[in-house]
């Protein structure tokens, strides 16, 4: 099917008007635009699919990791003589056996790199890692951990941001006064003249609780240094090249002597894209046996040891004009970080952008605050800094609509973000963008005109936009804007072997990027090989976070096929007889002259390179990084995505609970690269913000310990438990995205929490202001309700 | 102290030597290196880790290995044959159902389950077939297209 | 998770398991289906050195009806229950119940005795098997036992089980004409333990409520049967207002406490509002 064909399939006719770019669609594509099922699926509907927890190598051992059961205390000994003695046990380590390296994401900003690999004095929260055990078998490393005696003059746990902000509070990092690491603002405007010129202005406060990512396989790694000093790493990641130079400062090695290498992943979500204590113990007790260790994370461990979403309470003052054009926001938030700062750093500056990405706001005041607490690491997840706020902006509309008389979803159109809009001057200047056309596709779905208000009692309509990265630009690892690098090989036989370090971990970029290449060479994917998985090959990509897959992998791919084409050209056109005004075309296996029609395959043209080149086969090596179009150093994003979703529910009013009955969801990826995998992320992205809207919420008791570290307890959404979901795809033709296409990943997690709040507004006229939005809140703000 | 016991998994017969507190996942997995049957949970609540036993989905996280001596075990390394993927995995692979694989084992076993013994499922009852199958990719719609496509009849 | 160590004894008959039991008492666990057992066991919440299988002890899993009820074996599976047609013909509410616990996998593994014996005051099959009145026959050294399954269950994971004492039958008696029962659950998704469980079971005349029996589920330590609701009830024609005021009794005799899966305050209103459901749609059914 062609894009075309595919984009109009999409649309009922009265929809047409949401293409604003119909002459890119009259692009043919071969692969481009095509649904086509991810080129590993027999892989792993098989079983054969090795994740990491799957690997096993000769005279492997099996480690385990004892974790603090205190969040907040001194180690005053560690007696590790009594595990080292029981049989079967090859190695105990500790802190000690460190150098003691900090380590952290921000690599430049020394003053931010605040983890450990072991605790050397002090532990931080209830499973920060104190001691790592070796054995013959897990069993064995198990019982192990019963036997290291550790010592702890336990300290004051703070268990809340304000708890540990308060003055005399004890430090959970040396020197952070207050516990507050980071501050961040943002200005646009003047907020303080504006309320002046508000016709409105309403404040609340918004909150959002943690949560965790849920990759359904739990984080592994395999560790193997061999005899000459050498590692090699096989680990469950998103970021192979992060985990490398993580574990290299970690380590003090060279980041050319550590190979890792990226076994399948089952899923990440952004908990999976730094150096865990799998890789880092399991590396360590590696280097101390000089034999394979595995260490693989149990779901307990996944959930508080690996990292979770970051919780905040956010202060929001929105002033309007009569006619529901917004005028000025203030917003104040409060990050609980966790124990370390993870990608926290980060957050507290996009969160301030993100929330005011779907809507022009000309008068806008940020402040992030970032607050250290005896609590599991919390950072990066799907929908990045964007949840958080946009639940709290884009439910504050609906307030506002109410209040001052104007239809929600038209005072979304009404101040929705245009494409060439600068946001924020220097961090955020928006290119493409279809959100005005998202707002009414998806309102025009769901009978918004003739439903909104009028369903009866109990039943109501919710709206929620977007936007988000094409992947993020800071400089936070070495060089000034992250790159990523492909290569292109075409062999002999006219097969084509793709080298990139883009880390497949479920969302489909093997499948994309090689559908890129295809298509630039002519060939059919059968003809593709991709290898993405080691980072003994290439280096440049940091992997997949942000939204980054499609714009960045994508655009290095295209450029490296483009490159290995233009290598196939030359040599084909010596043999063609090739004239100084001739063109090229590539198509179905072939190369042919435009003019003449004269064609050889692939192959003879990958021969013919050779034959002239000494044997060096084509290889086109392909780079992108998005300096070249915008300033250095400032703009966060090359382009952004954007969308719209509504939902109708329905409100059981006697107890509280919520049926999402239907939804629709518009979003403008620029071109859908390949249809089946952005409904699949769609689909996918409902599943996982309806959770995070109604039901997931990590507890934890007074002592800092999470009491619904399982599935019995923490409720993620069965196929029982989802709505029809019903996808609109808007185009936009991206001039960034390669072949168009922009980021479908995250950005359709963002308005799911508060289209449900809306929904719930409309049809109970009760607002909850903090997530997970349960059926108890939803009842006593009933009773609330009725009692006045 | 260690039991030999006789497995029959995918119709080969096996003798393992185990100790009774292994699972039937672990010794799957570990003993006989059928690494396709998944744990994500441990706990009987994920389904990752479902096999068919006896002609009915388990979870083999929650079977002792002893308990399964003598009884005929499927796992997803005995689904394709020759080379050719059963129709469920078929099916899966063409809807798109699959995306970071990790559920999918576990998945296509009680898919399969169902439609043996309900070749006419309606979308409820596929959905409360795969119930005990948490899936964090793909929110399931996938899966249940993939599924209904079987059913006798086409689509409901 | 891996399971802590332990030795595995599988006894072919009853007697033999109640003698094992006997000669090892706190030092063992007995293991139905293991849904449960298992879980609590990697959790190391106990650590049995004997686990006392009963998957070889074949002849306890069964439903037979007879003239006074049907009996079931303890080991009868909950798919099993739930497809039985015997209990769907005669007593459809408790049909109903094991759709409503857990998943596929776990119906086809776990048993109605397990469930029972497992004694969590959320277990699903209680309260309707209480409100028809079931009875539990327990064998032991001494012989067999039948208590009442309402006097079943002493605590939160406790049982009137005594040393060398099995679960082996439930019996649910016959009930007069005009006799239904629904089990309402609150669950916080689909697939989840009860927050409230709600069994009805009523009998019927004209539009009065001859005999009802309320037993309520994950609200205190054990199932418990709300009889002051039960007494509004009984012998009156039934209307909303008396729904209303059954509701308000019953969430007045529940004594539910906060936890991970829900606060006493929500607890207690949706028993209120599950109990005059629950009633009313065993009203319609008893027609």
């Amino acid at each position: 099917m062609t894009q075309a064909q595919q984009v109009d399939r999409k649309l009922s006719p009265a929809a047409g008007f949401w293409l604003r770019n119909r002459e890119v669609l009259k692009k043919e594509f071969s692969v481009i635009g095509t649904r086509v099922p991810r080129i590993e699926s027999k892989n792993k509907v098989t079983g054969e699919a090795r994740y990491a927890a799957d690997m096993k190598f000769p005279g492997m051992l099996y480690g385990k990791i004892l974790r603090s059961p205190y969040a907040h205390a001194k180690i005053i000994s560690i007696d590790t003589s009594k595990a080292e003695k029981l049989p079967g046990v090859k190695a105990v380590v500790t802190g000690k056996d460190t150098i003691g390296a900090r380590y952290g994401l921000w690599r430049l900003r020394e003053e931010t790199m605040d983890e450990q690999g072991l605790a050397l004095d002090k532990v931080r929260y209830v499973g920060d890692e104190v001691a790592a055990v070796a054995a013959i078998d897990e069993d064995t490393a198990i019982e192990a951990l019963d036997l290291i005696d550790v010592k702890y003059d336990v300290l004051p746990a703070l268990l809340t941001p304000e708890d540990a902000v308060k003055d005399g509070a004890p430090e959970i990092h040396e020197g952070i006064k207050n516990n507050i690491s980071v501050n961040r603002r943002i200005e646009v405007g003047n907020v303080d003249t504006a309320w002046d010129k508000c016709d409105f202005v309403m404040s609340d406060t918004f909150k959002t609780q943690v949560v965790q990512h849920v990759p359904m396989e739990n984080l592994a790694s395999v560790s193997i240094f061999d005899s000459t000093g050498k590692l090699t790493v096989y680990t469950s990641t998103q970021s192979a090249y992060f985990v490398q130079c993580l574990l290299a400062m970690a380590l003090g090695m060279k980041e050319g002597d550590i190979r890792i290498i990226r076994t399948f992943t089952g899923g990440g979500f952004g908990c999976k894209l730094e150096l865990m204590g799998d890789a880092f113990c399991s590396a360590l007790l590696s280097k101390v046996t000089g034999k394979p260790v595995r260490i693989a994370y149990t779901r307990r461990e996944t959930f508080v040891n690996s990292r979770q979403k970051t919780s905040m309470k956010m202060d929001v003052k929105v002033g309007v004009k009569k006619d529901g054009k917004i005028h000025a926001v203030e917003f104040s938030t409060t990050l609980d970080g966790g124990a370390h700062h993870s990608y926290n750093v980060t957050t507290t500056m996009i969160t301030g952008i993100l929330g005011t990405l779907p809507y022009r706001i000309p008068n806008y005041r940020y402040n992030g605050r970032h607050v250290y607490t005896n609590l599991p690491v919390t950072g990066a997840m799907r929908g990045h800094g964007a949840m958080q706020p946009v639940f709290a902006l884009d439910h504050m509309i609906d307030l506002i609509a109410k209040q001052i008389g104007v239809d929600p979803a038209a005072m979304r159109i009404m101040n929705a973000t245009q494409p060439g809009d600068v946001k924020i001057p220097n961090i955020c200047h928006v290119s493409s963008c279809g959100l005005q056309e998202a707002i009414a596709g998806s309102a025009e779905r769901m009978n918004w005109r003739e439903k909104y208000g009028k369903l009866p009692d109990g039943h109501g309509l919710g709206i929620g936009s977007y936007g988000f990265f094409c992947g993020a630009l800071y400089n936070y690892f070495n060089t000034k804007r992250p790159y990523a690098e492909c290569w292109v090989r075409v062999n002999q036989d006219g097969t084509v072997h793709i080298f990139t370090l883009m880390a497949e971990i479920g969302q489909g970029c093997d499948t994309v990027i090689s559908m890129i290449v295809a298509e630039v060479l002519g060939v059919g994917l059968d003809a593709v090989t991709i290898k993405s998985d080691d980072t003994g090959i290439v280096t440049g990509d940091t992997g997949a976070f942000s939204s980054r897959t499609t714009m960045m992998a994508g655009n290095a791919a295209k450029a490296a096929a483009e490159d290995a084409r233009r290598q196939l050209f030359i040599a084909a056109g010596a043999k063609l007889g090739l004239k100084v005004q001739d063109a090229f075309d590539i198509k179905d296996g072939n190369i042919f002259i435009v003019r003449t029609g004269e064609s050889m395959t692939i192959a003879e043209a990958a021969m013919a390179h050779q034959n002239a080149n000494k044997g060096a086969p084509v290889l086109g090596r392909g780079i992108f990084t998005p300096s070249s179009h915008l300033q250095e150093g400032t703009v966060v994003s090359p382009t952004w995505s954007f969308g719209s979703q509504v939902l109708e529910v329905k409100v059981d009013k006697e107890t509280g609970q919520v049926s999402v009955l239907n939804s629709a969801t518009a979003h403008d990826c620029g071109i859908a690269l390949n249809p089946l995998a952005v409904e699949g992320q769609l689909e996918g992205s409902i599943h996982m913000a309806l959770g995070y809207a109604l039901t997931e919420i990590c507890k934890f008791d007074d002592k800092g310990y999470m009491i619904n570290a399982n599935f019995q307890d923490y409720k993620i959404l069965s196929a029982l438990d989802m709505p029809p979901v019903d996808s609109i795809v808007i185009d936009t033709d991206d001039i960034h995205g390669p072949f168009g296409g922009k980021e479908a990943g995250e950005g359709l997690t963002i308005p799911t929490a508060p289209a449900i709040a809306n929904a719930i507004y409309d049809a109970v006229g009760v607002s909850i202001k903090s997530l997970p939005i349960t059926p108890e809140k939803i009842l006593r703000a009933l009773k609330e309700k009725e009692g006045k | 102290m260690k039991r030999l016991i006789h497995l029959k998994v995918n119709g080969e017969p096996y003798e393992v030597a185990i100790h009774p507190y292994r699972t039937l996942a672990e010794v799957l997995r570990e003993e006989l290196d059928l690494i396709g049957t998944k744990e994500a949970c441990k706990q009987g609540d994920c389904g990752s880790c479902t096999v068919i036993m006896d002609g009915k989905t388990v979870t083999s996280c929650l079977t002792l290995a002893v308990e399964a001596e003598g009884r005929e075990i499927r796992t997803i390394e005995g689904e394709a044959k020759n080379g050719k993927l059963s129709p469920v995995q078929q099916a899966f692979v063409d809807h798109g159902a699959i995306q970071c694989g990790y559920c999918t084992p576990g998945m296509v076993m009680s898919a399969t389950a169902l439609l043996e013994q309900n070749p006419k499922p309606t979308e409820h009852d596929v959905r409360m077939g795969i119930a005990g199958n948490i899936c964090r990719c793909t929110g399931y719609t996938k899966i249940v297209e993939a599924i209904l496509a079987l059913a006798e009849g086409g689509k409901k | 998770m891996r399971l802590p160590k332990f030795e595995y004894l599988g006894p072919k008959t009853v007697q033999e398991a109640c003698s094992l039991l006997a000669q090892h008492g706190d030092k063992a666990k007995v293991m139905a289906g293991g849904t449960d057992v298992l879980n609590v066991m990697k959790e190391r919440k106990i650590r049995p050195e004997y686990l006392i299988g009963l998957r070889a002890i074949s002849d306890l899993s069964y439903i037979k009806a007879d003239a006074d009820g049907i009996k079931i074996g303890a080991l009868t599976t909950l798919t099993d229950l739930a497809n039985s047609a015997v209990v769907k013909e005669k007593f459809p509410c408790l049909a109903e119940v094991p759709m409503k616990m857990a998943t596929v996998q776990i119906r086809n593994m776990g048993t109605i005795g397990g469930n029972l014996c497992n004694a969590a005051p959320s277990a699903d099959t209680a309260p309707i098997l209480i409100c028809l009145g079931a009875k539990a026959k327990i064998a032991g050294p001494k012989g067999e036992r039948v208590v009442a399954l309402e006097d079943f269950f002493t605590g939160p994971g406790k049982t009137v089980l005594g040393k060398g004492e099995l679960l082996v039958e439930i019996q649910v008696p016959n009930q007069p004409a005009k006799t239904a029962g629904a089990y309402l659950k609150m669950s916080r998704v689909s697939v989840d333990l009860a927050i409230v469980g709600v069994g009805v079971v009523v009998t019927r005349e004209g539009d009065s409520c001859k005999d009802i029996k309320i037993t309520l589920g994950a609200v205190a330590p054990t199932p418990i049967r709300a009889k002051k609701a039960e007494a509004v009830v009984k012998g009156k024609k039934i209307d909303d207002a008396l729904l209303e005021e059954a509701g308000k009794i019953a969430s007045q005799e529940a004594k539910p406490i906060d936890d991970v899966r829900g606060s006493a305050f929500y607890r207690t209103e949706i028993v209120k509002v599950y109990t005059k459901r629950a009633i009313k749609q065993a009203m319609e059914q008893a027609k």
